[in-house]
């Protein structure tokens, strides 16, 4: 009896690993949209791509800047890491990002547990400088302003496949977009897939949003919010490309911008030092970890 | 003047050597060093309650440099020098006045503690090991250090600086073993000792029982009574070695640690070791000779702390809950009736916080904290247990509260906080802070500091204190 019920566990456990799915999709694949897909289908593939579900871990530096109106400029620099867990303990992925500049912020460190269920929030905890102290800190509403960007929490780490409706409006191509940084247009010519998207949150900061998802990555390069008045109050552009890791190809951002067209303000984040699967270990995403902090 | 001139000179010269020559310095040596630092003014006015005038209560200038050179993924040192010098005492005129007088134990980096930060770490995966000075941090809570204890403190500014910047960094070797992912135990040997420090009697925020014993030693010896008060710190041999333990882990979605701190006091207790009474019977019966002495005595912390937030959707989703407690065995306690001290016994306390955050609407975030401290033994031979900062009469249990408020404003360029914290007896503090960031290097502070109560409590004795504080900070 005792070994029928050991088993039954085993062949269960089996069963559920090789289920475990990252919306909809099996992780640590890469995938593309195809002609044909459903919106629905579509957007999963955007997600899977936006959270790198595709790699078992990367790692990256992103330069952000802030812009106002007037063209004065604040800097900062975070390194980010990144182990996807594979649904592991109902783990997603884990994150440590750290602030490297300016030196006030140096040191300032979240480390962000996420969910395989998607209606669970994050944990995370803070390492604070200040204090040298790491503390559970309750997560951010997902409305606000991310490290005070123009992106929100949930445009860049928190929405999910299952927040939104979704209805594929069209195909087109992209006409390019000009990076406020440099000044380039990028992107132009790229055929997409037109979906527009709203919250099923009956009070949300956006009503619907239009997202043009390029067929070639199956990622969200362009985004456009729009209020309950219908009124376009703010762009999001996304700029990827093919990364090369050893025998594959993944997905990757290069480049974002977010622009507040309400006030002038734009957010730009430019990544660089990209690498996958470096086989960061799993204890570097752990209160301990955390705590080595020297800032 | 001149010998304060001269050590602003020098003190200047070298901070000008230093940023100039350091980016050139690090450059030579690549990538696998890194560096920050900053150099801080702070004014600290005095601007409210009392009849005095709005005084200049310090004028602090800071230089400060972190510096990590990494020998590899797995070994790096780490040096944090700091050096400040307070200038109000130089630039108020009330020459030999108390205040003044303060000027050599509060004008400058005082002992060791211009070394904040110097150890060589070890990182892996199961151990990682520190060796050197460093501070260690336990516990939830908020601004309420009973878990806390692990480092002296410098209370010269009593609590209001960051706790950072009021812990006193000792050299100690921490070990940390993981058996299991996140499961931590962690041991500590601290060899060094330095003892908490405070404010000199009559400074800003000295405390009212240093104040009181100060002029009463005045008294004694002006009607012929002579004071005499020894000074007893541990020796430095490694039998005197304060010893910690700590198991950190994770339960059904909780973090918890279970702690244990053995060793000597790191505040030094008054005793009253003789007193011989004048022979002059017109004098008041207090008037003698006295033989004081200031003593750590070993002591024993044991406690538990724990988080959990709330993850799940519900009323309560994205509720963090904390807390701590702490059993402190055998800490001194001062025994007596209000403002004076008649014993120096140990006692045991319970002390626990516990603590509830939330973030609500958009960037508001909110802490409330709620806190006893129980006296085992709230008498001893007929007397009451004593505010050890005031000789003000406790009641068995104390009671506090606290609530932070924050948000930020443009971007996080303006960042306001409040934080209230209040206890029995009407006794409380409020502190206004807001921090704007100028450019990606230049950093503003405006602050504002509020004390209420009773004047034996423990803020209520700087209610005549309120201060005003301006900080400006260019980093590198």
């Amino acid at each position: 009896m005792k070994r029928f019920f050991i088993f039954g566990a085993v062949v269960f456990s089996l069963w559920f690993c090789a289920n475990v799915k990252a919306q909809g999709l099996d992780y640590y694949k890469v995938y593309k949209p195809k002609q044909g897909m459903s919106a629905d289908e579509i957007m999963q593939i955007v997600y899977y791509n936006k959270y790198s579900l595709f790699a078992r871990d990367y790692q990256q530096i992103g330069d952000v800047y802030y812009v106002d109106p007037s063209g004065f400029t604040l800097k900062r620099v975070w390194k980010r890491e990144r182990a996807i867990k594979g649904g592991k303990d109902g783990i997603s992925y884990k994150d440590v990002v750290v602030m490297t500049y300016p030196s006030e912020i140096k040191g300032l460190a979240v480390l962000t547990w996420n969910y395989q269920d998607p209606r669970r929030q994050q944990d995370e905890w803070l390492w604070i400088p200040s204090l040298k102290k790491v503390r559970k800190i309750s997560a951010s509403q997902n409305d606000d302003a991310f490290m005070g960007s123009d992106f929100t929490v949930e445009e860049v780490s928190t929405r999910h496949f299952e927040d939104e409706t979704y209805k594929l409006i069209g195909e087109k191509v992209f006409s390019g977009y000009k990076f406020e940084r440099d000044g380039k247009i990028k992107l132009k010519g790229k055929s997409c897939f037109l979906i527009e998207a709203k919250p099923k949150r009956p009070h949300w900061y956006y009503a619907k949003r239009t997202v043009w998802v390029d067929k070639d990555t199956g990622s969200e390069i362009f985004e456009q919010y729009y209020d309950k008045k219908g009124r376009l109050f703010k762009t999001l552009f996304r700029e990827w490309v093919w990364y090369p890791v050893k025998d594959k190809k993944y997905p990757t951002q290069i480049s974002l911008e977010c622009k507040d067209l309400r006030t002038g303000h734009y957010t730009d984040i430019v990544m660089r030092n990209t690498k996958y699967d470096q086989g960061i270990s799993e204890y570097d995403f752990t209160v301990k970890a955390l705590m080595r902090s020297r800032w | 003047m001149r010998k304060i001139a001269r050590k602003s000179f020098f003190l200047l010269a070298g901070v000008v050597f230093l940023a100039i020559s350091f980016p050139a310095m690090a450059k030579n040596l690549g990538s696998n060093l890194e560096y920050s630092g900053y150099l801080q003014t702070e004014a600290w006015l005095k601007v409210y309650n009392d009849e005095s005038h709005f005084s200049l209560s310090s004028f602090k200038n800071t230089v400060d440099l972190e510096t990590q050179y990494k020998f590899s993924d797995n070994w790096a040192f780490f040096f944090h020098p700091r050096y400040f010098y307070d200038a109000a005492y130089s630039l108020r005129n009330d020459y030999d006045s108390n205040f003044d007088r303060n000027q050599e134990y509060m004008g400058h980096t005082q002992r060791t503690e211009w070394l904040r930060d110097c150890y060589l770490d070890y990182t892996s995966d199961k151990l990682d090991v520190r060796i050197g000075k460093q501070q260690v941090v336990w516990g939830q809570a908020d601004g309420l250090p009973f878990l806390d204890r692990v480092m002296p403190f410098d209370l010269t500014k009593y609590w209001l600086p960051d706790f950072a910047d009021i812990r006193i960094p000792l050299w100690m070797v921490k070990v940390e073993y993981s058996p299991q992912i996140n499961s931590t135990l962690q041991f500590l040997v601290i060899p060094d000792f330095e003892a908490s420090r405070s404010a000199p009697p009559h400074d800003t925020f000295a405390f009212k029982s240093a104040n009181d014993f100060d002029t009463f030693k005045k008294v004694n010896l002006r009607y012929g009574g002579t004071n005499d008060v020894q000074i007893y710190r541990p020796s430095t041999k490694l039998k005197n070695s304060r010893l910690g333990l700590r198991w950190r882990s994770m339960f059904a979605g909780i973090d918890y640690t279970l702690n244990y701190l053995y060793g000597y006091s790191t505040s030094a207790y008054t005793y009253t070791d003789s007193f011989i009474p004048t022979a002059n019977p017109a004098d008041p019966s207090s008037i003698g000779d006295y033989k004081w002495s200031r003593r750590h005595k070993i002591m024993q912390i044991m406690g538990f702390s724990f988080n959990r937030t709330i993850t799940n959707p519900g009323p309560f989703e994205g509720l963090t809950i904390r807390g701590e407690f702490a059993y402190l065995h055998n800490e001194p306690t001062y025994y007596g009736t209000q403002g004076h001290r008649s014993y120096t016994e140990k006692s045991d306390k319970y002390t626990y916080v516990l603590g509830f955050d939330k973030s609500y609407f958009t960037k508001w975030d909110f802490s409330l904290q709620f806190a006893q401290f129980i006296h085992n033994s709230p008498t001893f031979k007929g007397k009451h247990v004593l505010n050890t900062y005031t000789y003000g009469l406790m009641d068995k249990v104390e009671n506090y509260l606290t609530l932070k408020v924050s948000t930020d404003f443009l971007h996080e360029r303006i960042k306001p906080e409040v934080l209230v914290i209040y206890g029995d007896d009407n006794d409380g503090r409020i502190s206004f802070k807001t921090k704007f960031q100028a450019t990606d290097n230049w950093w503003f502070t405006l602050g504002y500091y509020h004390f209420w109560g009773p004047a034996y409590g423990s803020n209520g004795e700087y209610r005549n204190n309120d201060q005003l504080v301006f900080t400006v900070k260019r980093t590198f």
